[in-house]
């Protein structure tokens, strides 16, 4: 049996366009032209189906605990190249080190594996300290930074500020362009769990991704739009003809917002936010539905 | 992976060896970062390292074959990481902290487990072998899909550790770190279709060895 459908036609070919169909690494036209082949084989959809299966049971494996002594080690490493390497020789003559981060590894390496985090006191209470003046303050403001990467968590490292027109403005010509552009989309899934691991892999954030496939919204993909010079998750869902654009930024403050009408130039957008994501739903369909869209996603997102 | 226990042992014991070869480093580290402003480079470390730090250490327990080595392959990537901080381009950190570790790790193998370690020579033929007989089974259809997930955890570490090093490193950075294709051929330096058939061969073996066992 062949196909015209560009695709290759040899039993290896298609297996591996279906590996990249369940990775997220097709073009929407290459997705739709293999879940065509899949539908109209079911030697190719069992496939798929394993494909899917292994997939899903390899990404559930536990993945290895970052300890916080572990975190506070590496974090040291970071503050390490603010100490000049003599000022660190000279206050750790006890060592008889050369710099401070071999001390450092000596350290761990010798099995003393102490929260690094300690250091900068130890260094401001030697005498060699006072040669730089500005080490106080550097060290300071050191463990002050590891203390709000540690409090912070690991995804949330995009973001801060808040609402402004501006931001609301860049989402409404992201959303423009992308409709002009080749396709709306950077990731093609209607799986969710495509989308965020995508997502999350690009810009280390992913924001909640429900399938409202059953309430007329289906979840088409994702991209990464970029907006006052920080890169934020937005989810693409479809309802008939429309588009909506879901912007999803990381937010650090925790306030909750009911949604709030920011709708101008033809568009309709809704804000609002859950403590965790400061979301922008934008679209050219009636407001009405927009609403229902939204009310719909907050259900499902919590 | 013969007796990872022992040699971990080993390699805490040759631990202060090792120093020597990092120690030279970290004073050329900060003439360098001085050009910069040093703070600034602090906290692009703390950007681009710390979110990482998980995915860096999944990735060398499954290179290295252990935890505990783990943390140690994973602190001397980010000493690399942190003396390369400033030729960081932008781009995905994860993938580019990843690249460090994987280097690392090898690195590292070589060092404290020579045997372990598999020429470079054999991995051309590995691809070869795989284009020849294809990324299917011999037994062309597969277990069921069910079957695949309630396959339970130990069986799968266990298949996955029993994979080979080419295959067993593409199958990782794909499906526990998340790197896309391009990044992953970027990372091994080979085409885009050996990501691909080494992808799906180690899902295949995976996959039979699941419905082997189940």
């Amino acid at each position: 049996m062949t196909h015209d459908d560009g695709l290759p036609n040899d039993p290896e070919g298609i297996r591996l366009m279906i590996h990249a169909l369940v990775d997220g690494e097709l073009d929407a036209a290459a997705a739709l032209a293999v879940e065509r082949r899949i539908a109209a084989d079911p030697r190719l959809a069992a496939e798929h189906a394993r494909i899917v299966a292994l997939q899903g049971a390899v990404s559930r494996l536990p993945h290895p605990d970052v300890s916080d002594a572990f975190r506070a080690r590496i974090a040291a490493i970071g503050m390490a190249g603010t100490e000049q390497p003599a000022s660190a020789e000279a206050t750790e003559p006890q060592r008889g080190s050369p710099s401070a981060l071999p001390g450092l590894i000596a350290g761990a390496g010798a099995g003393q594996r102490r929260a690094a985090g300690t250091r900068p006191s130890q260094t401001r209470t030697s005498p060699g300290a006072r040669r730089f003046g500005s080490f106080d303050w550097r060290a300071m403001a050191a463990s002050i930074m590891i203390s709000a990467v540690l409090a912070s968590g690991a995804t949330q490292w995009v973001m801060q500020s808040g609402v402004d027109d501006g931001f609301a403005a860049a989402v409404a010509s992201g959303h423009r362009r992308s409709l002009l552009a080749a396709s709306p989309i950077d990731i093609v899934s209607s799986d969710r769990h495509t989308v965020k691991p995508w997502l999350d892999a690009r810009i280390g954030v992913s924001p909640p991704a429900p399938d409202l496939a059953q309430d007329g919204y289906a979840l088409i993909g994702g991209r990464v739009e970029v907006i006052s010079g920080r890169p934020v998750p937005a989810l693409v869902y479809r309802h008939r003809e429309h588009l909506i654009t879901l912007v999803a930024e990381p937010q650090q403050g925790g306030k909750v917002t009911q949604p709030d009408d920011l709708s101008s130039g033809g568009f309709f957008m809704v804000h609002w936010s859950d403590g965790g994501f400061s979301y922008w739903a934008i679209s050219d369909m009636e407001r009405p539905e927009l609403d229902d869209f939204v009310a719909r996603f907050r259900k499902a997102a919590v | 992976m013969p007796a990872s226990g022992s040699l971990a042992l080993g390699s805490k014991a040759r631990a202060p060896s090792r120093l020597e070869v990092v120690r030279p480093t970290p004073p050329g580290v900060s003439d360098h970062g001085a050009a910069l402003s040093e703070r600034a480079l602090a906290e692009r470390f703390n950007q681009v390292v710390l979110p990482h730090l998980g995915d860096a250490l999944a990735l060398a327990r499954w290179l290295t074959g252990n935890a505990a080595d783990a943390e140690d392959v994973v602190q001397d990537a980010c000493i690399k990481a942190h003396a390369g901080i400033s030729g960081y381009a932008g781009g995905n950190a994860r993938a580019w902290l990843l690249t460090i570790v994987r280097n690392t790790s090898y690195t590292w193998m070589s060092r404290n487990r020579p045997r372990g370690m598999m020429a470079v020579g054999d991995l051309g033929d590995l691809d070869d072998m795989a284009a020849a007989h294809g990324t299917s089974l011999p037994d062309e259809d597969g277990p069921e899909a069910s079957l695949i997930a309630k396959a339970d955890t130990a069986a799968l570490e266990a298949a996955i550790a029993a994979l080979q090093q080419p295959f067993r490193e593409t199958l990782v950075l794909r499906d526990i770190n998340g790197l896309a294709y391009r990044e992953i051929a970027a990372m091994l330096d080979v085409p885009i279709g050996t990501v691909m058939s080494r992808l799906a061969r180690a899902r295949g073996l995976l996959a039979s060895e699941l419905g082997r066992t189940s």
